[in-house]
């Protein structure tokens, strides 16, 4: 099916991904990969998140090889089979504009097929994580980064222990 | 002797261990330290990677190449780069696969055996008891050693909090860590050693007295005459687990004992054609995992501190109860969870992250002898993947677990408690509870749900229809094939399993020393009470 699909794909050029040799994505599929992500993430993602492609390419390497086709064959199934209409042309997911984008993510999130469910949390799984992976983006979330690099948090007092039988006033 | 890389053999080779033990986890280890105790020649396999011990960065870490970074360590440490999911993507399976298998990568939860899983055990033939268990217990205690780690983090505090405004019993979980730095750490691996794991104990020790282990050494299939395994067939695999045309073939002198975990164990014997008329991989067993966030007025750093040592144990009797946890949490563990796109995903992230508080549910299952629970199939490529859908008896009491816990959070201050519902719903009063006893878990993607403990699947039972194992460990009709992991266990635990792998696998030692006549020892028998609550 992957490669009927394949055929029929045609992803919109994106001067972002600058990506040239894969593991496991190639140019057609890192493309819908840039689109599903910037519909998920938002424009301009790849500031914070700039190895997001290379991140998801390496990580497929891991996965066994038949979940493997299968996200492939889920970023296929995206860009071919679940157009739009816009303006009386069928347009293919990454030539779609980022509301519409938007709109096919909440159709597949809210189908009845558990097909199309599992799809939307494997796009929606894989850019967040991805995304957040990055430590551009912890600022945004007060996350003070792994203890190798700040030993202080590890030098604050642990929370106090309170137990209902505890005579000290209950902390909020 | 040593640890052996398998990535970075350049040969084919052939080798004639006594024992061939499968698999380094919680089960692997265990009888790897007492095999090599007992005199033997051991070999131990593991599909994943070493975790060698050089100095890092930061003061007292012993770990260099495991830097806490979740992007770095998730494809490191964990099964299919901690992507894996059940055949229709309706839970996430979150299992290790490195050195020192799930003990390398938990929270450190040391909980017994549940006493009222036992008897159910006992109903289907299996021989163990809170009473002939507590020379193992008390070994496991004493030699990790399990203590009470009363450094409790934000999550835990707050859920001490709210469960006492509700008059909810909750305890300590005890730990296996020995002074923690609590840096948060344990689920991407601990770099100091703090964390008593198979690698820093178990497996080291077996090492010091002798015992080889390969990493990256993917077991292909078991090569069996009569009744008798006579080969292991592996291959080694590189660093991102692609095959390196190089093999290995084990002749094992006295036997195997598999301990590759519930989907490993049976997925092994599968390829190896010794599925026992289709028994073997049938009867799988998860705990399926609720979870709420709350969100609370003031910062939590909720990735740091100990994850896992406040629990209540209020609500665990019963066929399907469950065990209510704290944790801790981190990005892309957040991020992964969230169902969420767009601007909404953004605001769920920086609303819940830096103020949240975690925790959730361990849910029993397994007791029904008409419901078939899960399935482990090889795929078309011989790789494992678990048939599971969750049990309509579970439905209610996750529903229930996620409105006490969202009770548990509003009374211990939080503003709105994050319910991972498709579509997303964020609880701020009781009214609200409705909804979430709406959620049809049955169906994949109408809630996030995970599981981190897989047991059964190649069970003890005294149903000639469903045992693979027999009350000695060997497998059926195999005199030199054991098992020694989670995948004999004929229901789910009800408890955080790797205390009662660890114990068991220490009772399948024994077995196997006394098939071949060696010495079993306990060599930790001294100590005072063990560390647990009754319940």
């Amino acid at each position: 099916m992957a490669g009927v699909l394949s055929l029929i794909a045609n992803p919109k050029e994106r001067s972002e991904v600058t990506a040239t040799t894969f593991d496991c994505l190639n140019r057609e599929t890192a493309l819908i990969l840039f689109a599903v992500a910037e519909a998920v993430l938002g424009e301009g993602f790849l500031v914070k998140a700039p190895q997001f492609v290379e991140t998801v390419d390496d990580y497929l390497n891991y996965q066994r090889p038949a979940q493997r086709e299968q996200f492939r064959l889920a970023l296929l199934i995206t860009e071919t089979t679940l157009p739009l209409t816009v303006g009386g042309m069928t347009t293919h997911f990454s030539h779609l504009s980022m509301a519409d984008r938007r709109k096919i993510l909440e159709r597949l999130r809210s189908s009845s097929q558990e097909q199309r469910r599992n799809i939307y949390a494997a796009l929606v799984n894989v850019s967040a994580s991805t995304y957040y992976a990055s430590e551009l983006t912890w600022i945004d979330l007060d996350y003070k980064g792994v203890s190798v690099d700040h030993p202080e948090i590890l030098t604050q007092p642990p929370p106090i222990p309170w137990r209902p039988d505890d005579p000290r006033p209950i902390e909020d | 002797m040593a640890i052996i890389e398998g990535r970075n053999v350049t040969d084919d080779r052939t080798l004639t261990p006594d024992f061939c033990i499968i698999g380094s986890g919680a089960g692997g280890g265990v009888c790897a330290l007492k095999l090599a105790e007992a005199g033997f020649d051991v070999l131990v396999l593991e599909e994943g990677p070493n975790i060698p011990k050089e100095n890092g960065p930061a003061p007292g870490q012993k770990r260099k190449m495991l830097n806490e970074r979740e992007v770095d360590m998730y494809k490191l440490l964990y099964q299919e780069g901690a992507t894996r999911l059940t055949r229709n993507g309706g839970v996430k399976i979150l299992q290790g696969r490195c050195l020192g298998g799930g003990t390398a990568v938990n929270w450190s939860a040391c909980l017994p055996p549940r006493k009222e899983t036992l008897h159910e055990w006992q109903k289907r033939g299996l021989p163990f008891t809170r009473e002939n268990l507590e020379p193992y217990l008390r070994e496991v205690v004493n030699y990790l050693p399990i203590v009470r780690n009363d450094k409790y983090n934000t999550s835990a505090r707050k859920f001490m909090l709210g469960c006492a405004k509700h008059s909810i019993r909750h305890e300590n979980l005890p730990n296996n860590t020995h002074e923690c730095r609590e840096c948060g750490s344990c689920g991407v691996g601990c770099p100091y050693d703090r964390k008593m794991s198979g690698f820093v104990k178990w497996l080291q020790d077996a090492v010091d007295l002798g015992a080889t282990i390969y990493t990256d050494t993917k077991v292909d299939r078991l090569k069996a005459s009569g009744d008798q395994i006579t080969e292991v067939h592996a291959h080694f695999i590189d660093g991102k687990t692609r095959p390196t045309q190089r093999k290995l073939v084990v002749k094992p002198v006295k036997g195997i004992v598999m301990a590759a975990g519930a989907i490993g164990t049976p997925a092994i014997l599968m390829r190896s054609d010794l599925d026992l008329d289709k028994r073997v991989g049938k009867f799988t067993h998860i705990h399926p995992v609720t979870i709420t966030i709350g969100k609370y007025p003031e910062s939590t750093f909720p990735a740091y501190g100990v994850p896992d040592n406040m629990w209540t144990p209020t609500f665990a009797d019963g066929p399907t109860g469950y065990l209510i946890e704290t944790g801790s949490f981190y990005p892309v563990l957040s991020a992964s969870a969230t169902l969420q796109h767009g601007d909404e995903l953004h605001r769920i992230m920086r609303d819940y992250y830096p103020n949240g508080a975690i925790s959730y549910a361990h849910h029993t299952t397994g007791f029904d002898p008409n419901e078939k629970y899960g399935t482990v199939k090889l795929d078309d490529n011989g790789d494992p993947e678990l048939d599971y859908k969750i049990p309509k008896a579970n439905v209610g009491p996750m529903q229930e677990s996620i409105v006490m816990m969202t009770r548990i959070h509003l009374a211990a201050g939080a503003t709105s408690v994050y319910v991972m519902r498709n579509p997303p719903l964020e609880v701020k009063q009781d009214t609200q509870f409705s909804e979430i006893r709406k959620i049809d878990f049955t169906q994949p993607q109408r809630a996030t749900i995970f599981t981190v403990h897989v047991m059964g699947g190649c069970q003890m039972n005294k149903d000639n229809k469903r045992r693979c194992v027999n009350n000695d460990f060997t497998f059926s009709g195999k005199k030199n094939l054991w098992v020694a992991d989670g995948s004999i266990f004929p229901t789910a635990l009800g408890a955080n399993p790797q205390v009662t792998i660890y114990s068991l696998a220490l009772w399948a030692a024994r077995e196997i020393c006394e098939q071949n006549q060696a010495t079993f020892q306990f060599k930790h028998q001294q100590g005072g009470d063990l560390p647990w609550p009754e319940y």
